[in-house]
């Protein structure tokens, strides 16, 4: 009877032994900070005082803090901006380069090196490009446009620095579309093309559905990425976020009040609090219209193997 | 269900990364001195020392004293750390907040403030073993190291540093102004600038960045009350000292990036030879000649514009940790770092000043050498005794942000010179009564 027993306990506690350890690290380096952040916001701790509890101030001067909606509205346009182009443009570009023709390796791993590249070093050669002196106005006056001041520029600043997330993303999503592309079969594009559709509407048609949880997939992870900016802006704009601190975006607040000796520990906590929410309710929408296109998709053109289980689209979302 | 797992399978790393984005905790501290060994003991034990960007290139000198401290006091061992020039206030944060604040610690004024106010840092001048030391460093120098509201000072005086003035004799030459004699008031300089801007048709601007809290203080205006519980550079001096920057910008004066420069930036221009004048540090010279030989024959060194006759000063200090383990050695090294000979030793192999009662009467420093080194190292030097740290120890890196973009909506047009600086001292008065 012992032996039975044993056993039994033994079987009980075996799967929270393999997970011991990861439970440890997240509960240690992301559980614990996250619920100490979530304390620290009602509180008006300082990077060297415990602090104590003040309630919704922290959300209160939140509100009427300038900066923070700068800072919103900049973080919020970076999302609106930015993330189409990473939806749609990495996915041309691995329609380019998924050809089997000679060389086109080459053009996959140039697409690919901007994701390798450190973000300092690639926004030190935009920076440098971009001066007011740089090799872009050098052009510009070849053609005899005035020098146009990318840096010095609220406005342009901000785009210039949105330019640089979506460059730097390409080969990063591009990959994950490959990898979507291959699993398309090859005969619907065949079958198409004989029922006399065109480059464009074999796009739209086949190449499309097909990836369309790799798109929404990618248009999460580069929505939630996009929201959360901080070293594009930070290089290009300078610590003080742009001109007249315009181009601070969330992350950026979050860095300037949160860090120093004097660090308003509080406030930040407050402030990242807020980004998770925003996140979360970005992603939880992203998945929405997933959910949503899927039961379109389903009511219009069935696919059989999609109520089975790991289809294409369970199998790579 | 695939869809629900692809929801599930989204949704973690999303919470795991918030998560982490989220995670900026710190830890908890409590206040006193009295723990540890006492200060006034015989010297014994391992303690920790951490200087602040010195060690790539000072490596021999510490080390070496180092090596002689630990002769004299057989009982003690020194470990010497140093921390790179960037972040330094956040690590030091890091540090405290983990209890991990070294023994002897490298601070400016700015950086003890919060340290001592958090109970973290020794008060010398309460401390017997180390207010002895007192009458061996200039009155000033301590006097700089005390911190207001908090009734005594809390570093050992280390060197001092004016910041030289640079500027480009070609450039001022091409703009027909005399290359031997730069401006030595902000009127001058605005002038100046304002030639330049013409001369050059707007190529060359004259500064690369905005006012910052030092230049009002040179400028003659009254930063704070005089208990520091309130900024006040938005009287009428500081308003003008903006309204001139903000003509002056207008006119191709300043830099077209001016109000997102950074230091190195406005240093790496001037290298380029786009802005005529920049401030820097002696240590800037070598870069000079290595990587712009064309711009260091022609190298003009002054001091910054001033309209007070009392140039500005940084002050280096060592702080003791209040919590060391051997208070008594951390004193004792402290002292023997910061002491006459040493200090001297020190400003030989580079150009800053000691803080030693006396030094400063050293041939070293009053009898020009005939090289550029020396005959700035001499009108610094001569400058120094009236020196003064403009910059209040209570202005936070924040404070210091939210000067710099006020000042440039002002330049921008956006605000009133007059409403850019009432804003930007209400901004800091709500820090600093929160602080």
């Amino acid at each position: 009877m012992t032996g039975v027993k044993r056993v039994r306990t033994h079987r009980a506690a075996s799967p929270w032994l393999f997970l011991l350890p990861g439970l440890g690290t997240v509960a240690a380096f992301n559980l614990y900070p996250f619920l100490t952040t979530l304390h620290k916001a009602f509180t008006d701790a300082r990077t060297l005082t415990p602090g104590s509890w003040v309630g919704l101030r922290n959300f209160r001067e939140l509100l009427e803090d300038e900066q923070f909606w700068v800072a919103l509205r900049n973080s919020g346009l970076y999302v609106v901006l930015v993330v189409p182009f990473t939806v749609l443009l990495p996915l041309l570009l691995a329609l380019l380069v998924q050809k089997r023709i000679p060389g086109v390796a080459f053009f996959r791993s140039a697409f690919y090196t901007p994701v390798v590249a450190s973000v300092v070093v690639v926004a030190l050669i935009w920076e440098w490009m971009l001066d007011d002196r740089g090799l872009v106005n050098a052009v510009l006056r070849v053609l005899g446009a005035g020098p146009v001041s990318f840096l010095g520029d609220e406005w342009l600043l901000l785009f210039s620095a949105m330019a640089l997330t979506v460059w730097k993303g390409l080969g990063y999503y591009m990959i994950i579309y490959l990898a979507a592309l291959a699993n398309v079969p090859r005969e619907l594009h065949e079958a198409a093309a004989v029922d006399g559709a065109g480059a464009l509407r074999r796009f739209t048609a086949v190449t499309v559905p097909a990836v369309r949880s790799t798109m929404v997939l990618v248009g999460a992870l580069s929505s939630v990425a996009a929201f959360k900016v901080f070293s594009e802006v930070y290089l290009l704009a300078g610590p003080t976020g742009g001109p007249a601190g315009q181009d601070t975006t969330l992350v950026m607040l979050l860095q300037r009040t949160g860090t120093g000796l004097n660090g308003r520990v509080g406030y930040s906590s407050a402030i990242s609090l807020i980004v998770f929410a925003v996140a979360l309710v970005l992603m939880l929408l992203v998945l929405r219209a997933d959910r949503r296109d899927g039961q379109d998709a389903q009511d219009g053109q069935d696919l059989p193997h999609r109520q089975g289980g790991p289809g294409p689209k369970g199998g790579r979302a | 269900m695939p869809i629900r797992r692809g929801a599930l399978a989204a949704t973690v790393p999303l919470l795991v990364s918030a998560l982490t984005l989220t995670a900026c905790g710190s830890g908890g501290s409590g206040s006193g001195s009295g723990e540890g060994g006492g200060a006034d003991g015989k010297p014994e034990g391992d303690i920790t020392f951490q200087t602040w960007n010195l060690r790539s290139n000072f490596k021999d000198y510490f080390t070496g004293l180092v090596a002689e401290f630990e002769k004299a006091h057989p009982g003690v061992r020194v470990k010497w750390l140093d921390q790179p020039a960037d972040n330094y206030a956040d690590k030091l944060g890091a540090d405290a907040a983990a209890g991990t604040l070294p023994d002897v610690v490298n601070v400016s004024p700015d950086l003890s403030y919060p340290l001592a106010k958090a109970g973290l840092l020794m008060n010398l001048d309460k401390e017997a073993a180390a207010a002895k030391f007192k009458g061996e460093y200039t009155p000033e120098a301590w006097q700089g190291n005390v911190l207001p509201g908090l009734d005594g000072s809390y570093s050992f005086p280390w060197y001092l540093n004016t910041g030289p003035l640079f500027y480009n004799k070609t450039l001022f030459r091409q703009s027909g102004l005399d290359p031997e004699k730069p401006p030595k008031t902000y009127d001058e300089l605005f002038a100046a600038a304002r030639t330049i801007a013409e001369r050059s048709g707007g190529r060359t601007a004259t500064l690369g960045g905005t006012p910052a809290v030092e230049d009002f203080g040179r400028y003659g205006v009254k930063l704070m009350n005089d208990d520091a519980t309130r900024f006040t550079y938005n009287e009428p001096k500081g308003v003008e000292l903006l309204t001139a920057y903000k003509n002056l910008y207008e006119r191709g004066g300043l830099d077209p990036q001016a109000l997102t420069n950074t230091p190195d930036k406005t240093g790496q221009k001037f290298l380029e030879q786009k802005v005529a004048m920049n401030p820097g540090s002696a240590h800037d010279l070598e870069n000079f000649k290595k990587s712009a030989p064309g711009l260091y024959r022609n190298l003009g060194i002054t001091d910054a514009p001033n309209n007070t006759g009392k140039p500005n000063m940084y002050v280096m200090g060592l702080g003791i940790n209040s919590r060391s383990k051997h208070k008594a050695a951390a004193v004792a090294f402290a002292h023997f770092v910061t002491d006459r000979k040493n200090q001297e030793a020190f400003a030989h192999k580079v150009a800053v000043f000691p803080s030693t009662k006396g030094s400063l009467d050293d041939p070293y420093w009053t009898k020009d050498d005939g090289t550029d080194e020396g005959r700035v190292r001499v009108a610094s030097a001569k400058m120094l005794k009236g020196a003064v740290n403009y910059t209040p120890v209570v202005l936070s890196e924040e404070m210091k942000t939210v000067l710099k973009n006020e000042v440039a909506k002002a330049l921008q047009g956006k605000k009133s010179p007059r409403q850019a600086l009432d804003d930007a001292v209400a901004q800091s008065n709500k820090l600093l009564k929160q602080g």
